[in-house]
């Protein structure tokens, strides 16, 4: 791999980090990589808001090159939401620039004294100052800095006023809504003074058997075309498994507490084609294009929401207006919050409206269901940390234990639950209460393995949607695969064989590997994941769901069913080789995956 | 009598199955579209096969075994080989897994495919209650 750019923003001195061997063999890339660089940082006095706070920005090895879903970079630290293990990844074109700069990754840490952008032109870095665009949105931070830089095809990465106002949920944004949303990292930049960071490189991916690589690489783009997921998300992007993922009870309404919903089929991909959509647009080198472009009533063309913006600001909050979605994700975009956080706290706000927790004194306007001329304002209140928009800028967990309601937060480990009911999908129970960096659909998507989406050559099998224990390690897999592909940054809709993703990972970094080897080095990283999350104080307890997914709905598809939570979580712990009663990697586990250098630390031997 | 699939009196069985299903007629009452099954030769089929049913309105207007694809492509066309289609006729493959997984390759609207599954899906029931017999 190239080299890593550290900077401290507080000294203004760079210097390049080279990558040991021994780790990029045993963890490749991206987060995965992330884990162990900052393994030793990452302790339970860090405060993600101080200046010795990491925020390390990662590629992976097939990053920037014209393989499949390749546009992807990862952001890494300690979570202000959540206080554990943070990673957040994003498309664009930010990350494979980053590459044609010449480094695989940057490391960030300190505090400037006054607001900056850093500007790296291949492997000259600059600090320049950000006060010009220090209270900006994300549109506006990225259009002022490439007129300053004046540089053809410069990609800025920027946060918006939450970073800025260390609002828990604030994400990194480029390529004009491309966002990494998730674990607050957002604001970790902002406590750092760091509005934006340009990038423009003239350099080439390195790879170590281009003549492989290059037919390898045509042949999965190919396949990928073909695929059927890949159609049904080209053509109505992520949303276009909406009305599906209702039809099975997965669409969660009215804060997670209702099955039906009227207006549902106003609400999905198939809808947006119908009626708003213009266009779409892709990452990096991406034969899915997954992006939405819409025009609405003003002529104006936007970004069009993907999946969870659509159903956090439409079933979940009982609203069936897709323009209405579509500039809610986008104030959300501009202000740079994340919309599956953001829709979660106002939901709960609602909710707890609803049964009188709060009332129009604590908010200024009253909060009725199906009532959405309040939602704007709510997040702009949350945005500038203003009124009711102080607590909701916490996030759930902090909003709900402010009004003494945290049980009626739909979040896990402090991350909000994005929109996958697991009473419709129960294998997203496990991923929900497992997952490394709080409630998290993307650490698994296993409601695609619910669906049927189980590809046997990786070893897992079809288990009914509802099936409890008896799926524990068919997940534990799913995790493994999908960490492995955090390694790569590999985007998820970049369905690709894996033996195809060996193949060009072999090609690109020289290895010999095995599909089995690749899905060893994800176990070993999420179990490296989960030692630090231990060290940060995370115990078996925190495995858990939040009391509403605990509930059965009174209606719709899964209508009396809740997942068995605590006999799956034996199950998982059994298959993971970890001890069901603390939630730790056995000492045994550990040592078969090459991992005895951390056995004293979770073991305090 | 027993109804082998794949074969014409098969396809016949599954014409006046979707017309006389009062479930189907009710789910598929707004489906509007025809569509072609390719079903790729392997083990016992030796010859690929064209299958074409034109669905209205809960109902089968009209079924026929082409040679080729015809010149006006219809609405759907699926794709599989006899391998993996006489596993879902025999229940051992969900038909969404198939799509999902690439064991049966969908060509066509797919807004319109998302926003039908339960149609879909029940027309595989239909499709499988009229099977007695699979050619092996």
């Amino acid at each position: 791999m190239q080299p890593i750019l550290k900077v401290n923003l507080s000294t203004r001195e760079s210097s390049d980090f080279i990558i040991p061997a021994e780790w990029e063999r045993d963890y490749l890339g991206g987060a995965s990589l992330g884990a162990r660089l900052l393994y030793s940082t990452l302790l339970k006095d860090l405060d993600p808001y101080g200046p010795e706070a990491p925020l390390l920005f990662l590629n992976g090895p097939l990053s920037g090159t014209s393989g499949p879903t390749v546009g992807r970079f990862v952001v890494c630290g300690k979570s202000p939401a959540t206080n554990l293990w943070a990673e957040s990844n994003c498309g664009g074109f930010w990350g494979p620039e980053l590459r044609f700069c010449g480094y695989d990754g940057l490391w960030i840490t300190g505090r400037a004294k006054e607001p900056i952008f850093l500007w790296l032109q291949d492997n000259l870095l600059e600090f320049r100052d950000a006060n010009a665009v220090w209270g900006k949105d994300t549109y506006e931070s990225q259009s002022i800095i490439k007129t300053e830089l004046s540089i053809s095809g410069t990609h800025v990465l920027t946060i918006g006023p939450a970073g800025e106002n260390g609002i828990k949920f604030a994400g990194l944004y480029c390529d004009h809504g491309r966002s990494a949303g998730r674990t607050g990292l957002g604001a970790v930049a902002g406590a750092k003074n760091l509005k934006a960071i340009a990038l423009k490189g003239t350099k080439k991916i390195p790879l170590a058997q281009p003549e492989i690589f290059g037919p390898i690489r045509s042949a999965s783009n190919h396949f990928l075309k073909d695929d059927t997921i890949t159609q049904v998300v080209h053509e109505l992007g992520t949303a276009g498994v909406a009305d599906y993922a209702d039809y099975l009870g997965g669409t969660p309404k009215k804060y997670f507490h209702q099955g039906v919903f009227e207006g549902v089929d106003k609400v999905s991909g198939s809808a947006m084609a119908e009626t708003i959509l213009v266009g779409v647009s892709a990452c990096h080198a991406c034969v899915v294009a997954c992006g939405r472009v819409v025009r609405l009533e003003d002529g104006q063309k936007r970004k069009g929401p993907e999946y969870e913006t659509l159903i956090g600001f439409g079933p979940n909050l009982l609203n069936d207006d897709m323009p209405l979605i579509v500039r809610l994700g986008e104030i959300c975009d501009r202000e740079g919050m994340d919309t599956i956080s953001a829709s979660n706290v106002i939901g709960l706000a609602y909710h707890l409206f609803q049964k009188g927790v709060i009332s129009e004194n604590d908010i200024g306007f009253p909060l009725n269901w199906g009532d959405m001329s309040g939602v704007s304002r709510l997040l702009q209140l949350t945005a500038r940390r203003e009124g009711i928009g102080n607590i909701l800028a916490e996030g759930s967990r902090q909003f709900g234990a402010h009004f003494g309601a945290e049980d009626e937060a739909v979040q896990v480990n402090g991350l909000e639950v994005p929109y996958h009911d697991p009473r419709g999908v129960s294998g997203m129970a496990l991923v929900y209460a497992t997952s490394p960096r709080g409630a998290c659909h993307n650490k698994s998507d296993y409601f695609l393995v619910d669906w049927g989406q189980a590809d046997t050559s990786l070893g897992l099998q079809f288990f009914e949607r509802h099936a409890g224990a008896e799926k524990a390690a068919n997940v534990a897999l799913h995790q493994n695969w999908r960490s492995l592909c955090d390694a790569l940054v590999l985007c998820l809709f970049g369905n690709v064989p894996a033996e195809m993703v060996a193949g060009l990972v072999n090609a690109a970094c020289g290895y010999d590997y095995k599909v089995n080897d690749l899905l060893r080095i994800g176990e070993r990283a999420w179990t490296l994941k989960r030692a630090i999350n231990i060290r940060l104080g995370l115990t078996r307890e925190n495995d858990n769901l939040p009391k509403a997914l605990l509930e059965p709905l009174p209606d719709g598809p899964t209508a009396g069913y809740v997942p068995p939570i605590e006999e799956m979580l034996t199950a998982y712990y059994n298959s993971r080789g970890w001890d069901s009663e603390s939630g730790k990697p056995t000492p045994s586990k550990l040592s078969e995956l090459g991992m005895e250098w951390i056995i004293n630390d979770i073991w305090n031997r | 009598m027993a109804i082998k699939f794949p074969s014409p009196e098969w396809l016949q069985a599954l014409n006046d199955k979707l017309n006389t299903d009062t479930h189907y007629a009710q789910i598929a009452k707004t489906w509007e579209g025809d569509m072609i099954v390719i079903i790729e030769p392997s083990g016992p089929l030796l010859e690929k096969q064209y299958y074409y049913l034109d669905l209205w309105h809960g109902t089968c207007r009209k079924t026929e075994i082409m040679k080729t694809l015809p010149a006006i492509m219809p609405k759907f066309v699926l794709t599989a080989t006899y391998a993996n289609i006489s596993r879902i006729m025999k229940g051992e493959l969900d038909p969404m897994s198939a799509m999902l997984t690439r064991k049966l390759q969908v060509h066509g609207s797919m807004a319109y495919m998302m926003r039908n599954v339960p149609t879909v899906l029940d027309f595989v029931r239909c499709a499988r209650e009229v099977t007695t017999e699979i050619l092996e």
